[in-house]
């Protein structure tokens, strides 16, 4: 267990640029964005109107109070939930990309020699690496999302105070906690959905001996244009693509709930919990445990030139 | 006496090609042992089997364990530097000490922050922003701060200048070693170990050539600088390798007594790159 905590902190020390950079400078990007959008706006007018939104707050407070507390919440929920689309993008890539870097990097810097010269199993090893990019980069996506939650928060109750408000009313609507809560879950079961590609990512990369990602798309296009050229069929690619695309819904599930537009491709979630229930969740994870298991193999028996 | 490697039958084929040809060999408990051979002998891959790190066939066994099923458990007494290029460039050198002391049941921390606290190297830095030969300097107090029995070199002090070539053996002698352990070294550069090493391993083509302590070897090999009048008597004793210096010749003698010797002029132990040299000719 001790070996397991030092392995992921090495990711963390590894990665940090990716798993803790990125999100910290999305949130303050956007969050700067946010402000400058609301400054510029205030100083259009176009033919004596007056676009200024601060200005339209007073209106804006009045509309709020003819509409329900349950439509107040709806409204206020969505919009701490819909950041998660564009976090949890981003969170796709990177893991796409420390994946199919994880078991590739230390043989090309050879550093893997030193790792090997200390009493650690390479299965902890890839263990330690799948967690990172289930778990640890998942959890760093959402403190950042979180973040990004609460300064919502804060300047819709001073965007309010423009118009006359308390602002209590956006915290009262907000349900912070279960918002919060229902977001971190979104990112780990999205991630735990895409389990098989990581796998997949995780065994190219230790399968790699130049440029690691084409290991891991090249092979996904040949099978895809092998099947299209013998069966004339494009299964595989659209299996491939539809898994990726349900990731997403896992990952924005309680937005469905909230704007009850249904479902799709077949699957229609209230919940990332829910994703318990699918079966191609499961038959995800034994593929992924078929690849890394690929992947241990590999490492421990490869010899290191 | 116990074995800490005891290698019989020991093979490697990489394709077609022979790489270690039924070796065999022992590395007693408190020797230091030089593996010396040309590029392509097997030096490495010999270090990589016992390191768990290739397939073999053979036995091996290194401190009673099979490296290539109990890889895990042997690298908790076995430590290696492969060479100064290994260690994480993005890693930061206080980072490198903490996840040491945290997977290695056999770590000193005292001891790696006395051997740091000697050298100029900042806790804080990563290691891509150190010189080569403080990369060496960490890499040997994390290696020296465990307490292993087997220590594997290959090639350690390669691309070093000469200065932390010298320190790096002499620290390595002082702080390190002791009867109970064992260094197994691999290197081009024989000069610079040979006053350290208690045995000599030649290998020569997947096959070992010689493997003697180094009272052995200067018992049986003398080097004979020969007066002119006396080359007819000193080919008649089948020297093994002739060579001029300054005009006069110089012979190596395998097992030929040192009387014989003596008479013929002047006797002297011959250096272990002689010697090498000799025998990667011989066998051709």
């Amino acid at each position: 267990m001790r070996t397991f905590k030092a392995l992921i902190k090495r990711e963390y020390w590894e990665n940090r640029g990716s798993m803790f950079l990125t999100p910290a400078i999305m949130t303050i990007f956007f969050a700067g964005l946010a402000l400058i959008g609301l400054i510029s706006a205030n100083s259009i007018t176009v033919n004596g109107d007056d676009f200024s939104i601060l200005n339209k707050m007073p209106q804006l407070v009045e509309q709020i109070e003819h509409h329900s507390e349950e439509e107040r919440e709806r409204a206020v929920q969505i919009a701490l939930y819909v950041p998660i689309a564009i976090f949890g993008f981003v969170m796709f890539l990177v893991s796409v990309f420390y994946s199919v870097g994880s078991l590739y990097d230390e043989r090309k810097d050879r550093s893997i020699l030193f790792w090997k010269s200390l009493p650690i199993s390479d299965t902890s090893t890839v263990l330690s690496k799948f967690a990172a990019v289930t778990l640890m980069i998942p959890v760093f996506y959402f403190a950042a999302l979180f973040a990004f939650q609460i300064y919502s928060l804060i300047f819709g109750t001073v965007l309010l105070w423009f118009g006359g408000d308390s602002g209590l009313v956006v915290w009262a609507s907000s349900n912070l906690f279960v918002v919060a809560f229902n977001s971190l879950v979104g990112l780990v079961m999205s991630s735990l959905w895409l389990a098989p590609i990581w796998g997949w990512l995780m065994f190219a990369s230790v399968c790699a001996k130049r440029v690691a990602i084409l290991w891991g798309t090249l092979p996904i296009a040949l099978v895809a244009i092998a099947e299209g050229t013998v069966f004339n069929s494009a299964e595989f690619i659209s299996m491939v693509g539809k898994h990726i695309a349900k990731g997403a819904m896992v990952a924005t599930a309680s937005i469905n709930n909230l704007e009850r537009e249904g479902g799709a491709l077949g699957m229609d979630l209230q919940h990332p919990l829910e994703a318990f229930s699918v079966a191609d969740f499961w038959i995800g994870l034994v593929v992924a445990a078929g690849f890394l298991a690929g992947a241990i193999y590999i490492r421990r028996f490869r010899d290191e030139s | 006496m116990s074995a800490i490697i005891r290698a019989k039958g020991l093979s490697k084929k990489y394709g077609a090609f022979q790489a270690l040809n039924s070796v065999d060999f022992t590395v007693e408990r408190g020797k230091i042992v030089g593996l010396v051979g040309p590029n392509g002998a097997g030096k490495t891959t010999v270090l990589k089997a016992i390191l768990g790190l290739t397939s073999f066939d053979g036995e091996l066994e290194v401190l009673g364990l099979d490296p290539s099923k109990q890889r895990d458990q042997l690298m908790k007494r076995v430590c290696f530097i492969a060479d100064v290029a290994v260690l994480p460039k993005w890693l930061k050198v206080k980072d490198a000490v903490e996840f040491v002391t945290e997977v290695h049941p056999h770590f000193n921390l005292e001891r790696a922050q006395h051997f740091l606290g000697k050298t100029n190297i900042n806790p804080n830095s990563k290691i891509k922003e150190l010189s080569k030969g403080m990369v060496v300097q960490l890499h040997l107090a994390l290696v020296m701060s465990i307490e292993a029995e087997l220590l594997v070199l290959d090639e350690p002090t390669l691309g070093l200048d000469i200065l932390y070539r010298k320190e790096f053996y002499n620290q390595l002698l002082a702080e390190f070693f002791d009867e109970g352990r064992s260094i197994l070294v691999t290197t081009h550069q024989i000069e610079e170990v040979e006053n350290l090493l208690t045995d000599l391993i030649f290998i020569r083509e997947g096959e070992i050539v010689l493997d003697a302590s180094m009272d052995e070897v200067s018992d049986k090999y003398v080097e004979v600088m020969v007066a002119r009048e006396n080359t007819e008597k000193a080919l008649a004793l089948n020297p093994v390798m002739e060579r001029d210096v300054f005009g006069r010749k110089v012979y190596l003698f395998e097992n030929v007594s040192r009387e014989e010797l003596q008479a013929i002029g002047e006797t002297h132990s011959p250096s272990i790159a002689d010697l090498f040299v000799a025998k990667m000719k011989e066998a051709k």
